[in-house]
């Protein structure tokens, strides 16, 4: 964990300016086996520290990889010289944000590290049981995957806090082959928010989630090609989260806003059925923590949930200090940066549309002839709000009964479309957080949704 | 030089801490960054980088750390991670490093940035694109200059040092006429000169100008197998895949590639020949060694549809006894064709042109399915217009197996050579 060497640096700050000071050190590990195999096998770790200065709508960002007051010194030379140099060359000046209150944050957890024999051991568990279990595999890989975050955030006229993001988890793979010699693969992923010994001391309470890949793999060897179209379908929870993140949160952060995307003019405007809310969750949900819990963000602004679609209609944005004046909004706490050496920019946090009335069972039982999509490989979506997810694990809905599993396929629809077609939402939601966001630097997210019906296209032969 | 007498740190304590192989890396880095948004100049950025890393063996069991803290107490934990990272690990003869490859120092691009005239060419593209091309908006854009430091050593006695610097410029932009927006595009290049503006260097000029013209995008209607023109970025995204599905260490080791015994057979059109080439002239900073310690050399992995190796790793090597392929970049060269870009759009009776592809990542199967970004219809050998809402859906090994057509014209955008593709039996599908 850091101890803080940058707080008493607040007295270096230039007057007329916005600083914040940011120490950081980002770890990760790492282990893979592949059929076995320990084909990876390293722990790495990285820390140093930042300061980015606003001179009225310039901002100047140095970071050193340094962790000592010394460099903390120097990157508030730098960042307050960058600015300055590029206020010279920009045309901008845009007033000061102004403060929304001072304070500190306290520390919201611990990192706990394990060693590097214990994470192999619990890959070797793992693959073991599933070689035993399941012997009609062609393959399977098992991995450990743990990243976290600590940092230490200074501001001149915003909070000042000391913040933890540790999250780890395991991935298994499996692949078999159907009657045709023709590849097939699932993944899943298992842990959260925490580490090692928060989630994996007992290997054995993954079984039946294994268990379970493993049937939806058998389900898909028999699997079918879905037919190409635009179709009634049940999204579950996770392909609801993946909506919530892709196709709808990129659109309404506040800097893609400025680029031109479609939530500009449809701000206020109806973007759903009356059944649709979504809310990007800071750090509680339902009175719980939820997944990837933020408390404060990278310009020392305290973390709030930001509510973006309320009743079918567009109510908000996710912003950072500047665009939260620019659109009259206040600023929840998305500006972010994922190592020491990365600016903040606006980013989701834990972004979910939220729970219905419905039961999974009545939304399925609804659907005449359509598909179930249950999980996500990957997703992307642009500023018109089309998106694309890879569709890993599926099944035919026919007369309301589940039937044949789907190999891999694509869905797409253009999202305030798409949204406006959904007519049953269930009681439920279902969470990820193992992923990655990208929009220039990598990011932690969580994202959470319902079971939704609606149309959407789907890609087949 | 601070970054040698680190090396010499790092190696007294490898030989004081680990009594068998080892090898490690050091390195520091400096970015000058300039980043603009809705073309103005909003944030510039300086990042000052020091790394290290250690790969260190214990009979046949490895393990790695590396981190940025290249103090002696830094790297001694470094060391002790790495050095309990193989303890734990199990025993497999297949990981080893590279033997001996000599010493050598290489310089690539340039070392002593002009911060001024970058900046200008910067502006003067922004001012080129607002002039001549008012209906784009420069989203965001991002002018950068990159200078490492490098030394890598080995206990086979291979030592390696590296130095160089590179500029990129890249732009991320959308199309507005009123309420009308496009999708976002995206393109850049990588270059060591600052001798032509960057308007003309890359795909940068087609990209707005494509851009331009989507403003109207249409979805298509039904569904049709026809004819898909890979453009330059996209063909060296389904390039990539290729290798990552049919040839690389994962899908090798574990038997699953489709391409499994297929080296020396035809897999692919007589009109496929795909390099990576680090030492080609337009690749602006290629590879010079490879992560086991090889000097990189040029490979063929697709000579005229023929697949000439896997591209193995030495662990991969090592673990399925096949060819080593001394190359881990991805400096792709793929060769030009016959026909010109007109040519091929004219023998087209009905497809697309697909600027970008967004999709799943293909399965072992090489099922690939996914949405067509910054695309246009063709019919009847003509470009009838902008497309949205469509998808393609297709087999990576058999698309390659039906190529129509290569261009005679080439993309450079420094990091890869690669020309336009035309593909048949792809389905294509609307609403």
């Amino acid at each position: 964990m850091l101890h803080d060497v940058i707080g008493n640096k607040i007295s270096l700050f230039s007057d007329g300016v916005q600083t914040v000071l940011r120490g950081q050190e980002n770890r990760n590990r790492r282990v893979v086996l592949l059929k076995g195999n320990l084909v990876q096998n390293f722990r790495s770790e990285a820390r140093g520290i930042n300061a980015r200065v606003n001179d009225h709508g310039t901002f100047g960002f140095a970071s050193i990889a340094e962790y000592t007051p010394e460099a903390a010194e120097k990157v508030i030379r730098a960042a307050t010289e960058n600015a300055g140099a590029l206020r010279r060359h920009s045309g901008r000046n845009v007033p000061l944000p102004p403060s929304k209150g001072t304070g500190t944050i306290p520390l919201n957890a611990a990192i706990t590290d394990a060693p590097q024999k214990e994470l192999i051991a619990l890959c070797r568990t793992i693959d073991g049981y599933i070689e035993t279990t399941y012997p009609d595999l062609t393959s399977r890989t098992v991995v450990y995957s743990e990243d976290s975050q600590d940092r230490i955030v200074c501001a001149s006229d915003a909070f000042c806090g000391h913040l933890v993001t540790p999250r780890c988890y395991v991935y298994v793979m499996m692949s078999a082959e159907t009657k045709d010699g023709v590849p097939v693969e699932l993944f899943k992923a298992f842990g959260g928010f925490g580490s090692f010994y928060d989630h994996f001391q007992e290997p054995e309470k993954l079984y039946p989630g294994i268990d379970l890949l493993h049937k939806q793999l058998m389900d898909k060897k028999e699997g079918v090609y879905a037919e190409a179209g635009y179709r009634t379908v049940v999204l579950g929870g996770l392909m609801g989260g993946m909506l919530a993140h892709e196709a709808v949160g990129h659109t309404v952060e506040a800097d893609l806003v400025r680029g031109g995307s479609v939530a500009g003019p449809n701000l206020h405007r109806r973007v759903g059925s009356e059944l649709v809310n979504m809310v990007d969750f800071a750090h509680s949900y339902a009175g719980g923590a939820a997944p990837l819990p933020v408390f404060l963000d990278d310009e020392g602004t305290k973390a709030e949930d930001a509510v973006l679609i309320s009743g079918g209609i567009l109510t908000g944005y996710m912003n950072d200090r500047e665009s939260a004046e620019e659109y009259g909004m206040t600023p929840a706490g998305n500006a972010r940066g994922w190592t020491f050496s990365d600016e903040p920019i606006i980013r989701m946090r834990n972004t979910c549309i939220l729970p219905g009335k419905n039961t999974v069972e009545e939304l399925i039982a609804s659907v005449d002839d359509g598909y179930y999509l249950i999980n996500s490989g990957n997703g992307e979506a642009d500023l018109t709000g089309e998106f694309m997810f890879g569709v890993t694990c599926g099944y035919e809905i026919k007369n309301g009964k589940l039937g044949r599993a789907l190999l891999d396929t694509t869905v797409t629809g253009v999202a305030f479309e798409m949204l406006k077609t959904v007519d049953m939402v269930s009681d439920t939601v279902e969470w990820s957080s193992s992923g990655f966001c990208g929009k220039k630097q990598p990011m932690a997210v969580g994202m959470g949704g319902p079971h939704m019906r609606c149309k959407i296209m789907i890609g087949g032969r | 030089m601070m970054l040698k007498a680190t090396a010499e740190m790092m190696d007294r304590i490898l030989r004081e801490e680990t009594p068998g192989k080892y090898s490690y890396t050091v390195s520091e880095s400096e970015k000058q960054e300039l980043n603009i948004e809705n073309g103005e100049f909003k944030l510039l950025r300086t990042v000052f980088g020091s790394g290290a890393s250690a790969r260190v063996f214990l009979g046949t069991k490895t393990g790695s750390a590396s981190g940025n803290d290249i103090t002696e107490e830094g790297l001694r934990k470094l060391v002790g991670e790495a050095t309990a990272a193989a303890e734990s690990a199990g025993e497999d003869p297949c990981h080893d490093i590279a033997p001996n490859q000599g010493k050598d120092v290489f310089i690539q691009g340039v070392t002593e940035p002009d911060m001024d005239r970058f900046i200008e060419r910067i502006r003067e593209f922004l001012d080129t694109a607002a002039k001549e091309y008012p209906k784009v908006r420069i989203m965001y854009a991002m002018g950068s200059f990159d200078r490492w430091n490098r030394i890598t050593r080995n206990t086979n006695g291979t030592e390696f040092e590296f130095h160089g610097g590179r500029y990129s410029f890249s732009v991320e932009i959308c199309a507005s006429d009123g309420e009308k927006t496009t999708g976002l595009d995206y393109t850049g290049v990588i270059t060591a000169k600052l001798d032509t503006p960057f308007m003309e260097t890359g795909d940068l000029r087609r990209h707005l100008e494509d851009i331009t013209n989507s403003i109207d995008a249409k979805p298509i209607e039904g569904k049709f197998e026809g004819t898909v023109i890979l453009t330059p970025g996209s063909a060296a995204n389904f390039i990539e895949m290729l290798v990552d599905n049919y040839i690389s260490d994962g899908v090798i080791i574990n038997g699953m590639s489709q391409w499994l015994d297929k080296v020396g057979e035809q897999v692919a059109s007589e009109a496929l020949t795909v390099s990576l080439n680090p030492y080609d002239e337009r690749i602006v900073i290629g590879e010079r060694a490879t992560g086991s310690g090889f000097r990189t050399e040029d490979v063929t992995l697709i000579d005229k549809g023929v697949l000439k190796t896997h591209r193995l790793s030495l662990y991969g090597s090592n673990k399925t006894g096949r060819p080593v392929v001394k190359n881990t970049g991805f400096d792709l060269v793929v060769a030009n064709g016959e026909k010109t870009l007109a040519e091929l759009i004219a023998s087209v009776d009905r497809g697309l042109i697909l600027g970008g592809f967004s999709g799943g990542q293909p399965g072992a199967n090489g099922e690939f399915s996914g949405v067509a970004k910054n695309s246009f219809l063709i019919e009847k050998g003509k470009i009838t217009g902008a497309v949205t809402e469509t998808m393609v859906n297709g087999n990576l090994g058999e698309a390659f197996r039906r190529i129509k057509g290569v261009s005679k014209e080439v993309l450079c955008d420094g990091g890869s050579v690669v020309p336009w593709i035309a593909v048949d039996g792809i389905v294509i599908s609307g609403k």
